[in-house]
């Protein structure tokens, strides 16, 4: 199961992304699916590892957390 | 040609910025922010690099709160009509250039706001803050001004003023134009609500480029929507910066060549090119002074009261006339108002405008000393 954290923009994305590189955490950018609850055009974080720390560490640094996927 | 016009915009910039342009052209083609392919990610990655080095250079919390724009003037009309409501006023200076001015005065007729122009004492900063304090009213609803003249140079205290506005809970709008790279800005240690800067000129990056940096972008009505490549099964604008202020594609080769040109002052340091600058424009101050055949019309531009930039008029000579008499003679300087009539109307030159002369880190002492010939040369005649 891949765990991807939603995000506002490609912006946030990268940002979020250096943020978790910052806490040892590996995280890739990639456009979020289309599927029927999430109508796509934007984008996630992917996070092989250690999710919902990651999803913490974002929130805590002000990143605005649309939500999570898994596929 | 000696290129004296930099207040207008630099020239030449550094060749890194054209390198960086180039590379844009050739390697990041791709649309950002907008799909989820091999190019468009580099390309994305690139502009946010780009916002990170605007953030770092200019205090701002995140490289989120950086906006690119088309340049000053836009980004000062997203702030000033997306913060104003209708019946509220705004406080601004006597020495505003028409990219404030304007959208004020369009919305005064519009009977939407009312505006006061506090009043500017060269050199008093006290002063200039107690006539902000008096202009500020129950309804203020912001403070836009500029952090220095493009006509006289005079510099406003606009970290007191920022101090003074959130006092009495006013959000205030700093105009960068002419200081952004020579003056020293930091959003975070003086609370400035929204920074309004062009990036062609002390920033040495491409024309066609600015920025819109906000503390809270959320905070103001949007004047331009459109496409963000996010959220769009919504109709409604997003509300995160800072796509809120970039609907439509933004111009690539142009924030890439802005980075670089911004990287390019980082190094040099915006105090050591206000060193510069403004000795060259002392010095240029100096002998047109002693020669007693100019009209200055301020104190000499010292460091910190002012900006390395010179406007000045020769009797009975139309300030046209004494540029295109230094266009022939191979100096490039701006006459004329300088889209400031407001300002002029302050130094008492809303007549007949005067000549503006303005170094770059590129101008050299050589060049300076060439130009105060010239210029005496044609108060000869």
């Amino acid at each position: 199961m891949k765990q991807l954290i939603i995000v506002g923009s490609v912006t946030y994305a990268m940002k979020g992304r250096e943020i978790l590189f910052n806490h040892g955490i590996r995280a890739y950018i990639e456009r979020l699916p289309r599927t029927p609850d999430t109508p796509g055009c934007g984008y996630g974080i992917y996070v092989p590892e250690r999710a919902d720390e990651a999803e913490q560490i974002l929130r805590e640094a002000d990143i605005h957390v649309l939500g999570r996927k898994e596929w | 040609m000696i290129y004296l016009d930099n207040a207008a915009t630099t020239y030449p910039k550094p060749p890194q910025v054209s390198a960086a342009m180039l590379e844009a052209m050739r390697k990041y083609g791709a649309n950002p922010g907008r799909a989820g392919h091999k190019m468009s990610m580099e390309t994305a990655e690139q502009v946010f690099h780009a916002r990170e080095e605007a953030a770092a250079f200019f205090g701002a919390p995140g490289p989120e709160d950086v906006s690119f724009v088309m340049n000053c003037t836009q980004a000062l009309n997203m702030v000033i009509k997306g913060a104003v409501k209708p019946g509220s006023h705004v406080v601004t200076s006597c020495v505003e250039h028409n990219a404030v001015m304007r959208p004020l005065e369009a919305l005064r007729q519009q009977g939407i706001i009312t505006y006061t122009e506090a009043k500017v004492v060269p050199g008093d900063n006290d002063a200039t803050l107690n006539a902000f304090r008096e202009a500020i009213q129950p309804n203020t609803s912001l403070c836009v001004c500029t952090q220095a003249s493009n006509v006289w140079g005079i510099r406003l205290p606009v970290e007191r003023i920022a101090a003074l506005c959130h006092a009495y809970e006013v959000p205030i709008c700093v105009d960068c134009a002419q200081s952004a790279g020579v003056l020293p800005v930091n959003m975070k240690d003086t609370g400035l609500d929204y920074v309004c800067a062009p990036g062609h000129k002390g920033l040495y990056g491409p024309m066609g480029t600015g920025l819109l940096i906000a503390q809270d972008g959320s905070k103001l009505s949007t004047i331009i929507e459109g496409g963000t490549g996010t959220s769009s099964e919504s109709l409604e604008q997003p509300e995160g910066m800072p796509e809120r202020f970039e609907s439509g594609t933004i111009n690539v080769p142009g924030i890439l060549g802005l980075r670089a040109g911004i990287a390019f002052v980082r190094r040099k340091t915006e105090k050591r090119i206000y060193q510069h600058e403004s000795a060259l424009v002392c010095m240029l101050y100096d002998r047109l002074r002693a020669s007693g055949k100019v009209e200055l019309y301020m104190p000499r531009p010292e460091p910190p009261y002012f900006v390395p930039l010179l406007s000045f008029n020769l009797p009975n000579k139309d300030s046209e006339d004494v540029a295109a008499a230094l266009n022939q003679m191979g100096f490039a300087v701006r006459a004329g108002l300088h889209c400031a009539p407001r300002a002029h109307n302050f130094g008492g030159t809303l007549e007949r405008g005067t000549v503006r002369v303005c170094p770059s880190v590129f101008t050299v002492p050589a060049q300076m000393a060439a130009f105060a010939q010239a210029v005496l040369k044609i108060a000869e005649k």
